[in-house]
């Protein structure tokens, strides 16, 4: 019996100038479930890529069952019986559940190689016989694509026990689960680990590392910060490794003096993306001077409420702002009448990455004067108020024409808030600021968005970081599939919050 | 009259038939092959210089078939390995496909446009002519020669291995997730080359048809815009086995028609723009409908 | 500088490669390539005539590649700009027999502009679709270029025929709808000259006005674009529009400059050849005029070559063709692939 099923020694790994792993070193059991923890950016994925055969390192070396490894790629991998569950699944979408199942690696009926027949019958049976050993139920002949997202998880994690998995890599995978399918997952998790797989669970959740974990292992700019037995250590000790040993940031907590109404939805309902939930009869009003906090799980309507709000998705229901009606009204247009968006997805949506500085910050000023006179653009104009914009944030960049996506996130997340509370806007929707930024930057975000409420200004703030919420919101109002079930006070207690997130069909 | 529309037609859909069958199993792994046309002029030249050389139409046709397999294997590795545009470089493998032959027609042959040469063999009739007689079909099964058998026999078996071979699973998920095809240790790229290799030597075969199924002789205009009906074919029928083999049925039954219609004073040229029309049409309709299913 | 230095690789080594499968081909049917070359650059450039019959041939590919150009820095894939050039030659070409000769001097422009707005007419059809139905416009494109060959060559034969000289022509437009010759007897007609002021208007117009910087922030990023206020669907049927302008322009010269009426086979490929410049040249209005005329020496070199050697002319497809498939190869993908080997 091997006491290591899979061990990395010294790994390093440089992307250009940036040194992503700087000699990680660490090792999962047979049967153990072994965490690594650390913020956005600490190195985390890399390490999981290198392992995967994705990535080689420059130097370091991988041992799986005490025998040294270097993988051609994660097919390579598979075959030396480490699995990984990506953060986005990886199912073919239009394929069915068994068909994803089984590719790679089909149970075959008639005939060798490439033109053998598939047996459906035994693959059918495997995955039943799968299913019900972890514990759940799947409907095998469903495209992949329309599955629930837990089912999808389920089913990569069978996928991979099928083909021989012994050490087993998660990343972040409760990051798109409600509550009670963590609690599901974790279950299975733990059975797999009797059955001697090993677990490496990627998390930025402290507090399910204490839950499902033995071991854990902190990440912190590329280096191993900390490693300890879950039993030896607590949840306070980990977090404290995660941000260098201070305690997490303590934001001087101080509350708005909300004033007259800004923004006031009633009735709003829309369709949803998949994986999400439709929004039903959405009413709420957000007041000048007040940051009103959007709690709950990922995907349960935040990213379609703030869509409609802005007018890049079709709603149904009522949306004003100082009393005026925009319902109907397109993003152009309400951008016009006073509203800022700052996207959840910055690189995709948020900016345009290849784009330069320049553009990126003027973006939608760049058909009114000073830039444009309506007919043709001032180069000047353009360059004095991207130049303006940019010195009121304190963005550090090189040079105006440099591609946005060469600054750090927490720069090009300034560059996006310059340009849209530059108005200034009456109303700033806000959707995950934090994201990918460092402590720093937080900082700074934290306060810019601080300044825009005592301005004046009105703030929605989504955020899947509670304490992010509870540092900057006058008001939680709790989403939960696609409803609003409830509204606390900033300073209410967490469990409660926590119980309205995990409100099942609330009010139907 | 209706006799003559339906033996012609079933030689003029026979080409567009393979290089569609191609050309779906191409974009079910996720490559729109837009050099259909190139590779079937390809395979019309080889076809006719090989006949007319061992006076084997099987030999000419293997011939037609293995030479645009390679070719749509080097198309492919452009696109899979060199990052080239599918669009673009399909569009330019037309052009310089064209461009080669016409070169070599005139380098070796001394002629430009049309080829003749003495002694091709054509592809034999499946079938003695005695069924003539049979009502109806007669002289569309007296006309019938083995491509066109083999064309019905693949569409036939398509949608078998498609569904449930190895190789058809890993197309179509090769077209669906490339990136879960290799997660779980396939290779996408080598899946997309096996399929524009294999819509190559379909073409090669289309252009083999074209070319020795009743003249023997090889013109630069002979393809006459096919690859591109097999495109819309595809299309029109999309990506499904039954669905495309009914639209090629219908283009070559068109293309049949076309011909008498004219003595009704149809304009032949409008006619033959019918298919590209229908596929707009198609694809308005189809796109429509799923806009409407999404709201 | 980096970017230069990208975009002239990018020029470069697509040209490169064809030259060598070219010098590859002449050197088997016993030619010198060098010599085949040098010819060819005397014949393109030589002389005053010879550059002038090189700059007549590029000017219907300067109109193509400018116009899809416009599209694909919007991330629209149009290659529809052959379709848009026969409608627009067609239709400037009627007018220009049809409408009465007293209209003197402003016939010409009235043909120009007829043929403009008709090519408008036409892409907006696929950008249309693409905008409001996502119908897949490389499609719809392609689709729409066989309809508009199938539409000409039926006008040109039934309709519009003209009545003297038989098979596939039309009658010959009024001497005032002309455009005037530059160099008489060359072709080289004022055509030319419209082209290289649209060319001007796509440099301004891509770098100095909102609509300009609207199309690339949509070819870069549609939500992004969405986010920051920008019509997606308005900039994509804009992009499609001013694309069948130009393409409709380039139509409309063409056959008032060059041929004076419309024939069947009245574009030579022109937009799959301008969509090789547009490709070579990477949308920049100075790669698409050097793209251009390349290929304009190319055409009018290989036919002259072919009279004096026995090279044939279609070596000017091989050439094309294979510029076009490795028109955008990325470039960085070879040099990886070999370091990862070694």
């Amino acid at each position: 019996m091997t006491t290591i099923a899979l061990s990395a020694a010294n790994i390093w790994k440089s992307y250009g100038s940036v040194q992503a792993n700087r000699g990680i070193s660490l090792s999962v059991a047979p049967g153990e479930i072994h965490a690594i923890v650390g913020e956005n950016g600490a190195g985390k994925s890399t390490l999981m890529r290198v392992l995967q055969g994705i990535e080689r390192p420059d130097s370091g070396h991988v041992t799986v069952m005490d025998r040294e490894v270097a993988f051609s790629g994660p097919g390579d991998a598979l075959a030396h019986g480490i699995g990984m569950v990506h953060q986005e699944f990886m199912l073919a979408p239009d394929l069915s559940l068994l068909e994803n199942l089984v590719l790679g690696d089909e149970p075959v009926s008639f005939g060798r190689g490439a033109f053998a027949r598939i047996d459906w019958q035994a693959a059918e049976a495997q995955g039943r016989e799968l299913a019900q050993r972890i514990g759940i139920e799947v409907d095998w002949h469903r495209r992949a694509g329309a599955a629930p997202v837990h089912i999808q998880q389920f089913v990569e994690i069978i996928r991979l026990l099928r083909r021989g998995t012994k050490i087993l890599i998660l990343d972040e995978p409760t990051a798109v689960l409600a509550p009670q399918q963590v609690t599901e997952l974790f279950d299975l998790l733990r059975r797999i680990r009797e059955d001697g797989t090993a677990v490496l669970f990627i998390s930025h959740k402290i507090r399910e590392v204490t839950a499902l974990a033995d071991r854990v292992t902190v990440i912190r700019q590329g280096e191993v910060a900390f490693a300890a037995a879950v039993s030896e250590t607590d949840g306070e000790e980990i977090a404290s490794h995660i941000v260098d040993g201070h305690n997490p940031v303590t934001d001087n907590v101080k509350r708005g003096t909300p004033g007259s109404i800004v923004l006031n939805v009633t009735g709003l309902s829309a369709a949803s993306v998949e994986k999400s939930h439709p929004l039903h009869d959405i009413s709420l009003t957000v007041h000048a001077g007040e940051i009103v906090g959007l709690a709950g799980v990922a995907g349960n309507g935040q990213v379609e409420l703030m869509e409609a709000l802005f007018g890049l998705r079709a709603a149904t229901g009522k949306v004003e702002l100082k009393g005026t009606d925009l319902s109907g009204l397109d993003a152009d247009r309400r951008r016009a009448a006073g509203i800022g968006f700052i996207s959840a997805d910055r690189r995709h949506e948020g900016l345009a990455i290849e784009a330069s500085i320049e553009e990126n910050t003027i973006a939608g000023a760049h058909r009114a004067a000073p830039i444009s006179n309506g007919l043709w653009l001032s180069l000047r104009a353009r360059k004095a108020v991207a130049l303006e914009r940019l010195k009121r944030l304190s963005v550090k960049y090189g040079t105006l024409r440099d591609p946005v996506g060469s600054l750090s996130g927490g720069n090009q997340q300034r560059v996006v808030f310059a340009r849209e509370i530059a108005g200034p806007p009456q109303l700033l929707l806000v959707s995950q600021p934090t994201r990918g930024v460092d402590l720093n930057g937080i900082a700074a975000i934290h306060s810019i968005l601080r300044d825009f409420r005592d301005a004046g200004g009105a703030v929605l703030l989504v955020s899947e970081e509670l304490d992010e919420l509870q540092v900057l919101s006058d008001r939680i109002v709790v989403l939960a599939q696609g409803r609003i079930v409830g509204e606390l006070g900033a300073d209410a207690d967490r469990r409660d919050i926590g119980r309205l997130m995990v409100m099942e069909g609330a009010g139907v | 009259m209706i006799e003559q529309v339906l033996a012609a037609g079933v030689v003029l859909t026979t080409p567009i038939l393979l290089a569609a069958i191609g050309g779906l199993v191409n974009r079910q792994a996720g490559i729109v092959n837009i050099a259909l046309e190139g590779k079937m002029l390809v395979g019309a030249f080889v076809a006719v210089i090989v006949s007319a050389a061992t006076g084997s139409w099987l030999v000419a046709t293997l011939a037609a078939a293995l030479v645009s397999m390679v070719i749509g294997w080097g198309f492919a590795l452009t696109i899979t390995r060199l990052g080239a545009n599918m669009i673009t470089a399909g569009l330019g493998l037309n052009v310089l496909a064209a461009g080669a032959i016409g070169f070599l027609m005139s380098i070796i042959y001394g002629s430009s446009g049309t080829l003749r040469l003495p002694e091709v063999a054509l592809l034999p009739h499946v079938f003695p002519q005695s069924v003539e007689a049979v009502p109806l079909l007669g002289p569309m099964l007296a006309n019938l020669d083995p491509l066109t058998i083999f064309a019905v026999l693949l569409i036939a078996v398509l949608p078998f291995l498609l569904r449930a071979t190895r190789f058809g699973l890993w197309i179509r998920a090769t077209g669906n997730a490339a990136p879960v095809v290799r997660s779980v240790g396939l290779k996408p790229k080598l899946m997309q080359e096996a399929s524009t290799a294999f819509a190559g030597f379909l073409s090669g075969l289309a252009g083999a048809q074209l070319a020795l199924a009743s003249i023997g002789i090889f013109n630069e205009g002979l393809t006459a815009g096919r690859g591109f009906i097999a495109l819309a074919a595809f299309y029109f029928g999309r990506d499904r086995p039954w669905q495309t083999a009914a639209a090629c049925l219908l283009f070559g039954l068109l293309d049949a028609a076309q011909i008498r219609m004219q003595t009704v004073g149809l304009p032949p040229r409008l006619i033959g723009a019918l298919p590209y029309l229908m596929v707009l049409v198609a694809l308005v309709i189809t796109q429509m409908r799923s806009l409407r299913r999404a709201q | 500088m980096t970017n230069w230095l990208n975009r002239g690789l990018g020029f470069a080594v697509p040209l490169l490669i064809a030259l060598l499968v070219s010098a590859v081909v002449l050197l088997a049917i016993g030619e010198n390539p060098l010599d085949t070359f040098s010819l060819m650059l005397t014949e393109a450039f030589g002389s005053p005539r010879r550059l002038a019959s090189t700059l007549s041939a590029a000017t219907p590919l300067l109109f193509t590649a400018i116009g899809t150009a416009i599209c694909f820095r919007a991330g629209v894939f149009n290659v529809g700009a052959d379709g848009a050039f026969l409608i627009g030659g067609l239709a400037a070409v009627v007018a220009g027999f049809s409408l009465p000769a007293e209209l003197g001097w402003a016939l010409a422009p009235i043909c120009l502009a007829i043929g403009a707005i008709f090519g408008a007419a036409w892409l907006f059809i696929p950008g249309w679709l693409l905008a409001k139905l996502e119908v897949d416009e490389v499609v719809s494109t392609l689709m729409l270029n066989f309809i508009a060959a199938a539409i000409t060559g039926y006008l040109v034969n039934g309709p519009f025929l003209s009545a003297q000289s038989g098979n596939n022509v039309t009658p010959l437009v009024h001497e005032a709808a002309e455009l005037s010759r530059l160099m008489p007897p060359a072709t080289l007609h004022s055509g030319f000259l419209i082209a290289l002021a649209i060319l001007a208007a796509y440099a301004f117009w891509t770098r100095r006005t909102s609509a300009g910087l609207e199309g690339a922030w949509v070819g870069l990023n549609r939500r992004f674009s969405r986010v920051v206020g920008v019509s997606v669907q308005r900039t994509i049927i804009l992009a499609m529009v001013l694309s069948g302008v130009v393409a409709g322009l380039g139509g409309a010269a063409h056959g008032l400059g060059q041929l004076h009426r419309f024939t069947d086979g009245f574009s030579a490929g022109y937009g799959f050849t301008g969509m090789a410049v547009a490709l070579l040249g990477r949308n920049t209005p100075l790669g698409m005029l050097i793209g251009s005329i390349l290929f304009g020496a190319l055409a009018s070199a290989g036919t002259t070559i072919q009279l004096f050697s026995n090279i044939p002319l279609d070596l000017v497809n091989i050439i094309q063709g294979i510029v076009m498939i490795f028109a955008v190869i990325e470039l960085g993908r070879i040099t990886i692939r070999r370091r990862s080997k070694t």
